[in-house]
């Protein structure tokens, strides 16, 4: 394949696509894109909606057309006694999202180096050793997990989150970052080192801007992963450092009577990850596609 | 300014038996261009990376002006080297790029920008200064990788096939502006090709690799009229030597059925081995078209017509095999597919002992 | 004749012979250390995921060879393996259920998406207005938390009052069906699928978009049909894709639990994850057994991860 991953996945639909070279065939194809498009998204659409809808508009026969409301996120934001807060969770997301994606770039990307720009002997070994962790299922480890949080006080703290998502994520940041580094021409860092550059200069000026997109696709897809789990957050921390996961199914208890406000809970929920993936959409797919592949 | 020297280097990937690059014994003067030429897999281009520091030296040394370089990594060489693909940095401006390796020494930027606006007027680069090199064309891309590396004022110049990736107009154009630049700069170069023509119209001297093992170091026309082995023979000049194996028949050896007349050293040589299949190698334009039958008789099978001169290639018995002799003729030719012709020597002929090594 | 100029007149001189071992010393020295150099960078990383990872399964495989129970008083005792044999016992097909529902709900899940996705991405392969808006749509289930995308497909798509599907059913004239507890199995795997097209989607894109336009051209001026085209020149170039997706898809897939527990709280679809939870740190306390069982799963997967990592060489040797 002569042109790069990256210029294939990232440029226009070439002109030949498999369907419809007629032209009324494509056009009803379009149609029907657009169609299953809106269908596909109606679920999430209709949450939207139900969120700012009074209560009993929301639980009556199903309407599209009714006066908004700003309520059901005041009602799911304001501070309900000693459960978890919306501020709360979030502040505790957040931190936890962050730090733990901070840690894994930083642990990520010598990785990636070893593995890809000066590879070592056996790095085909070590990448597969990292994909492997990916396989062991969580329940093989979660039982120890506890033990040992529990006896390092660690239970209901962001700590134990940040770390076990940093293990969680890396095996992924590994493997996508070394496939953007193995981008870089081998020709380009050997150029550098003739003119001198240490290895310090290397990597900030020459490795760095050509790999930086592929270095924010990485962290944004960690990001979203740690943002949406649940499993060991509930298990792990629900008394203590509850995240945005835990607290949008603590809102289940209204499921039923409160669609509105459970809704309304749900938007606040995944609303960042959501607008932060629609606008790194592109830089995303590249990376996804990128990582995967290659 | 810069003798370079190899001393009995050799470059064994780890894994590998065979060297890449096999004790290479050449020594490089002053100013001087040299040209490694061979064909893929000759490790040219790994002896190139050797000086460079790219590439380990497994057993021997590397001398950059009776300074042992073997052990330095490319930084401390001070060297430039062209890549064939240029390796510019995408995300710099031409006139960044150029600086590069001025800023890494800490030249003050003043300073800096000069030389890379004398660098820049050289090679015809000023308006350019200001592009990245995606909006360059190829030709432009290359001038700017030379840029790069003339700037720097270093003590030798590598080359990498540079001219590989351009047209073939411009590569014959850009090759003669290079070997004037080295010969105004009078920085030494070492230039790796696997054209052969591109090294004899280059080269002060060309040396010629295969399979990593030095066949023959010398000037170009001492390379054409006197190669060391038959595959210097064969590699060099274009269209390729004539070559045959023939057997020695009653101490004779005949092409196509003429028997073939040799200098007395020669003969003495070949009398001297005992061997039974030697070469013969004869140049095209040492064959001519006789009248008469008295040369090897053939049938034309191609005519390439060049305008300036002729190629025929002609089909002839020899020792019971169907061989092909290319004659040259200068302009045009009067014969064509199919004619029968004669072919007789005219010129000087190269006799290769069954090893392949020049009688 | 010029040959190169060798100064041989040193050769036999010992200095020269110790300077040449020392050379080669040093370039041995220099490739060790190059060795070193190229390691040290992973090491943080590989170390992490050690400690983390590989640790604490150290752990689980202790606790399995005992009989803990992490509520009762009693000490924990070492049995040794008959947490294993007692998966022989009849009683413990809670097991093999657990077992089979796992693997049902993998293979439907990744093999619908899979198909769901190659659908889209064979529909998004175009250009025409608003393909960047409709890939926006289709991408956005898969970066909605499953905890949400559970809980609003039970209460607002499933749910027998309140969920649309129910409201054009029952608008229809039919009778609504509480779809969450009549059809466990099929609404997890519906939402899973809803939720990983789009990432089974976007691989095949990457496919498609990097299929070469002469191979498909000469096939058409061949008078090759469209399908015809798909079977034979689009698919097979599409297959390291699909293999790809299928192998991701499944290692998130087989650990399904969010869904679980929040569309059917376990019922009919207590997949190994969401059982062994149970079992241990959701209210079961068996750690020991639990452990057992969790040690079988991992070897099921290391078995698996064998076959998948065959297929992710074969990826990565057209890398190389």
């Amino acid at each position: 394949m002569a042109r790069s991953l990256m210029e294939r996945v990232t440029r226009a639909p070439k002109a030949e696509p498999i369907l419809g070279q007629n032209r009324v065939v494509a056009r009803l194809l379009a149609i029907l894109t657009w169609v299953v498009g809106l269908l596909y998204f109606f679920p999430l659409l209709w949450l939207v909606l139900n969120g700012f809808k009074e209560e009993s508009v929301a639980s009556g026969d199903p309407k599209l057309f009714f006066e908004p409301t700003l309520d059901r996120f005041s009602d799911v934001t304001e501070d309900a006694g000693n459960t978890l807060s919306f501020t709360d969770a979030f502040m505790n997301s957040f931190w936890v999202v962050l730090i733990s994606t901070v840690f894994v770039m930083i642990l990520a990307v010598p990785a990636a180096y070893a593995l890809a720009i000066r590879p070592m002997r056996m790095w085909r070994d070590v990448l597969f050793f990292f994909i492997s962790t990916k396989f062991l299922p969580i329940v093989g480890i979660i039982m120890p997990l506890y033990i040992i949080g529990r006896d390092l006080g660690l239970l209901g703290t962001r700590t134990i989150l940040i770390v076990l998502y940093t293990a969680m994520n890396l095996p992924l940041a590994v493997w996508m970052l070394r496939s953007f580094f193995a981008e870089v021409p081998k020709e380009l860092i050997e150029a550098s080192q003739i003119d001198g550059a240490s290895l310090m200069g290397q990597i900030r000026q020459v490795i760095l801007p050509i790999v930086a997109p592929g270095l924010a696709a990485t962290a944004l897809l960690c990001v979203i992963f740690a943002w949406n789990e649940f499993f060991l957050a509930v298990q792990l921390n629900s008394a203590g450092a509850g995240t945005i996961p835990v607290w949008v199914n603590a809102q289940q208890q209204f499921q039923g009577q409160f669609i509105a406000q459970f809704s309304a809970a749900s938007i606040l929920a995944i609303f960042p990850v959501v607008i932060a993936g629609w606008v790194a959409q592109k830089r995303m797919i590249r990376g996804l596609a990128m990582g995967a592949i290659k | 300014m810069a003798e370079v020297r190899y001393e009995a280097a050799s470059r064994i990937y780890p894994g590998t038996e065979i060297p890449a690059v096999n004790a290479l014994d050449l020594d490089i003067a002053d100013g001087e261009l040299l040209v490694l030429v061979g064909p893929s897999g000759s490790g040219k281009s790994t002896a190139l990376r050797m000086l460079a520091g790219l590439e380990h030296v497994n057993e021997g040394a590397i001398w950059i002006n009776d300074i042992d370089v073997t052990l330095k990594p490319p930084q401390d060489r001070d060297i430039a080297m062209v890549f064939q693909n240029y390796a510019l940095y995408p995300s710099m401006t031409v006139a960044e790029n150029m600086g590069f390796a001025l800023k890494q020494a800490k030249v003050p930027k003043v300073e800096r920008a000069a030389q890379v606006q004398e660098a820049a007027r050289i090679l015809d680069l000023e308006e350019y200064l200001d592009r990245k090199p995606k909006n360059l064309s190829g030709g432009q891309r290359q001038r700017v990788a030379m840029g790069r590396a003339i700037v720097r004022s270093p003590q030798v110049f590598l080359m990498d096939e540079p001219l590989s990736n351009l047209d073939a107009k411009l590569r014959v154009q850009t090759r003669t502006e290079l070997a004037d630049l080295q010969a105004r700069l009078g920085t030494t170069m070492v230039y790796v090709t696997h054209d052969q023509v591109e090294a004899m119209t280059m080269g002060h001297r060309v040396a010629v690799l295969d399979f990593g093992v030095l066949q023959q170091v010398a000037t170009p026309t001492e390379l054409y009229h006197q190669p060391k082995n038959r595959f210097v023979a064969g590699f060099i000049g274009s269209p390729a030597m004539n070559l045959l194996d023939v057997e020695r028949t009653d101490g004779q050896f005949r092409l196509g059925g003429l028997p073939i007349e040799l200098t007395s050293e020669v003969g003495d040589a070949a009398a001297a081995n005992s061997g039974t299949t030697f070469g013969l190698g004869v140049r095209p334009e040492h064959l001519e078209f006789v009248s008469d039958d008295s040369g090897v008789n053939g049938e034309v099978s191609v005519v390439e017509a060049l305008g300036s001169e002729s190629f025929l290639h002609v089909k002839v018995q020899h020792e019971g095999r169907e061989e092909l002799l290319v004659v040259h003729e200068a302009g045009d030719t009067a014969f064509g597919r199919g004619d029968n012709v004669s072919i007789a020597i005219n010129g000087p002929i190269h006799m290769f002992a069954p090893d392949g090594e020049r009688l | 004749m010029t040959d190169t100029v060798v100064d041989d007149s040193g050769l036999d001189d010992p200095s020269f012979v110790d300077e040449a071992k020392q050379r080669a010393e040093g370039v041995k020295a220099l490739a060790r250390r190059e060795g070193w150099k190229r390691r040290l960078p992973i090491l943080p990383a590989l170390i992490f995921t050690i400690v983390v990872t590989q640790i604490p399964f150290l752990f689980t495989l202790f606790y399995s060879l005992t009989d803990w129970d992490i509520s009762s008083i009693d000490p924990r005792e070492f049995i040794w393996f008959d947490n294993y044999a007692s998966l022989s016992n009849p009683g413990e097909k809670f097991f093999r259920e657990a077992a089979w529902v796992s693997v049902q709900m993998t293979v439907i899940a990744v093999l619908g998406s899979l198909f769901v996705g190659t659908g889209l991405a064979v529909l998004l392969d175009r250009k025409f207005l608003g393909q960047g808006f409709v890939r926006t749509l289709l991408i956005t289930p898969f970066l909605v938390m499953p905890v949400v995308a559970s809980l609003l497909w039970k209460t607002q798509m499933f749910n027998k009052t309140f969920g649309v599907l129910n409201w054009l059913i029952e608008s229809l004239g039919f009778e609504g069906i509480e779809f969450a507890s009549r059809f466990p199995m099929a609404s997890v795997i519906t939402v899973l699928i809803w939720q990983w097209s789009p990432f089974m989607m976007l691989i095949v894109l990457a496919g498609l978009q990097g299929q070469d336009t002469s191979t498909l051209e000469a096939a058409r001026v061949d008078g090759a049909t469209t399908f015809g085209i798909f079977r034979q020149i689009t698919f097979p170039q599409l297959r390291p894709y699909l293999e790809l997706g299928t192998l991701l898809g499944a290692i998130y897939l087989i650990q399904v639990y969010d869904h679980i527990e929040v569309i059917t709280g376990g019922v009919g679809t207590k997949n190994l994850p969401f059982w062994i939870a149970q079992r241990s740190i959701g209210g079961g306390n068996l750690f020991g057994l639990a452990s057992a069982y969790s040690i079988l799963v991992v070897i099921a997967s290391i078995i698996i991860a064998n076959v998948g990592l065959r297929v992710l060489s074969n990826l990565l040797e057209d890398d190389s």
